[in-house]
């Protein structure tokens, strides 16, 4: 082991992370490269994104305040997930130096420099001009700089309260011990949905559609704005959350006879019915205002999103099953 | 201490037979832990399956569990293949999950009920309920498991493999974090059940106490295979035995394999 991994032990063993997953998983980590680099190909010959990326070069001002702004807060999130880590980390308790700055300094440097080669390979293109590039990258480099000295300074949060302090436990049911049921499984998703949906992940999301608010919108509008963000934001929590707890579930009923369909029911009808009557109310209060749209756009919207839901949280059951051995799936030789 | 081991364990008949693992092979992608292994219980018999680290001890529960499909060989659980009758093998498992594996976000009542509803239960077995008492339990039962500590999502990992009077009862490290008194209230309850023949045991473990005072046979697991085993009468001599007992013979047994 080289010298210089005693004295950074949390660099050494980063990097020796990377090394093993470039060694042992070679075919996953080539073809990740491969799909970020046509992603980023594909990206760069959208229509769009020539007059975009002009537009912010012309107007660089505006280029500089987004990048300040973006760059302030990941280097404030990026500090405090580095802290968290350090603190919690195997290597915490030896006696070297915290590696906290170097990772925040190496995300903004990755995250700038991508951005530029973005720019670059955009005006190689010949999507823009030379003039309008020099002038996005010369904003975007400033931005990195102001924001991440902005971000350091940043007050940082605690490490926050385990997920199952956002949930709150059901009353027992009266006859859970004479004649038990499954139905109690459908507050797992339920109960991980609102730590998907908690303050602090609701809280960006709700961020961009505020700023497209345009100026001089009655406060009305933009609470509503406000509001269907967030009951949208938490309908589509509790699908991600019946999709992920279906494997887990699955896996800790595996060894039980419970049936693949009758596992899907439980675990999912609740958070179902919480959407479905979520998006009821949501239209219901949009018709008030706006009857016919309403029932036009809203109405359909709200049933496709309810179908797409359900049906992602069935196949995720079907699935869960069919990879844990659930049931009459079991994996016995 | 525990109550005197039958002289019949271990050689059970077919109909006594809860579990027969013939010719198992199994792993995990490239890696081959499991490699010919045989393996029987019976009813009323308490097997402690040892051997060290990384020996394949869990990957033979989770084989048993149906829970990792194995790449060739045959499990049978009360006579029942686990291939191919997978719910009347379930039916006669009791498997003790990996504290772990747990859900954090639903309370231990919670737990209870749906495993039970798993398992095709009418209700949550009185002795449950009572082992749940006498582990002090009960107060935790409206709490998050997330809130739960390493011993107390133990007790919870064995109450749910208790239910539903399973033929045989497989748990992994399962004093792992008990305390002394729970665990042996766990010893006991586990011996008793046995004695009346109510089950058999395949306790995968370190703890060697509960290897010389409670079971009836025990297994060492190297190298994939059952490398030696010790019946009932052989682990009476070595608890009579002056020094450590098992302990020697264990480390003996894993140099000389």
């Amino acid at each position: 082991m080289p010298r210089w991994m005693g004295a950074h032990p949390h660099l050494g063993s980063t990097l020796l992370a990377w090394r093993n997953a470039f060694r042992y998983r070679r075919g996953r980590t080539l073809s990740a490269a491969v799909l970020l680099v046509v992603g980023f190909g594909v990206a760069a010959v959208l229509p769009p994104t020539g007059p975009i990326l002009g537009w912010l070069g012309s107007n660089w001002a505006v280029s500089f305040v987004i990048a300040t702004s973006a760059f302030t807060l990941s280097t404030a999130r990026r500090r405090q997930r580095a802290s968290i880590a350090a603190a919690t980390s195997w290597l915490a308790p030896l006696p070297t130096g915290s590696p906290v700055w170097l990772q925040v300094l190496g995300g903004t440097a990755g995250w700038l420099a991508g951005i530029v080669a973005f720019g670059a390979l955009v005006w190689l293109l010949d999507m823009i001009g030379r003039r309008d590039f020099s002038r996005l990258a010369f904003a975007v480099a400033a931005g990195a700089v102001v924001g991440l000295l902005a971000g350091w300074r940043l007050p940082r949060a605690g490490i926050g309260a385990p997920g199952f302090h956002y949930a709150s436990v059901r009353r027992a049911r009266a006859r859970w011990a004479s004649a038990p049921s499954l139905a109690p499984l459908a507050n797992w998703p339920a109960a991980q949905g609102r730590i998907f949906s908690r303050p602090r992940k609701s809280a960006p999301a709700l961020l961009l559609p505020m700023l497209a608010v345009p100026m001089g919108t009655p406060g009305q509008a933009a609470l509503a704005v406000a509001g269907v963000c967030m009951v949208l934001f938490s309908v589509s929590s509790l699908t991600v959350a019946a999709v992920r707890v279906a494997f887990d579930a699955a896996r800790w009923l595996a060894p039980t006879t419970v049936g693949k369909w009758r596992f899907a029911a439980a675990l999912i009808w609740r958070a179902t019915l919480t959407q479905t009557l979520a998006l009821a109310v949501l239209i219901l209060l949009a018709a008030t205002i706006y009857p016919h749209r309403a029932v036009a756009v809203g109405l359909p919207l709200a049933a496709l999103g309810l179908c797409a839901s359900w049906v992602a949280a069935l196949l995720a059951a079907s699935w869960a099953c069919r990879r844990e051995g659930l049931g009459a799936a079991g994996r016995g030789a | 201490m525990g109550e005197p081991m039958p002289d019949t364990a271990g050689t059970g008949d077919a109909q006594s037979q809860v579990l027969l693992v013939c010719g198992l092979h199994a792993g995990y992608d490239k890696l081959i832990v499991l490699k010919g292994m045989d393996l029987e219980v019976a009813r009323g018999e308490w097997l402690a399956l040892l051997g060290p680290n990384a020996s394949g001890k869990t990957t033979l529960l989770h084989c048993i569990a149906g829970m990792l499909l194995p790449s060739a060989g045959s499990i049978a659980l009360c006579g029942h293949p686990l291939r191919r009758e997978a719910m009347a093998a379930k039916r006669a498992l009791g498997f003790g999950a990996a504290p772990e594996t747990l859900p954090n976000l639903l309370t231990g009542r919670q737990c209870l009920e749906i495993y039970a509803a798993a398992k095709g239960l009418q209700a949550i077995d009185s002795d449950v309920l009572a082992l749940a008492e006498e582990f002090s339990f009960s107060p935790m039962l409206d709490r998050f498991v997330g809130s739960y500590s390493l011993g107390t999502k133990q007790k919870l990992a064995v109450l749910l493999a208790l239910l539903g009077e399973p033929a045989l009862v497989v748990l992994d490290e399962a004093f792992n974090g008990l305390d002394p008194a729970s665990a042996l209230v766990l010893k006991r309850h586990l011996r008793a059940r046995v004695s009346a023949r109510r089950c058999g045991v395949l306790l995968a473990t370190h703890a060697l106490d509960v290897v010389e005072r409670y079971s009836d046979r025990a297994a060492l697991l190297l190298d994939g295979r059952i490398a030696r085993e010790w019946t009932g009468g052989e682990l009476a001599a070595l608890r009579a035995a002056p020094g450590e007992g098992l302990e020697v013979a264990l480390a003996a047994a894993c140099a000389g394999a």
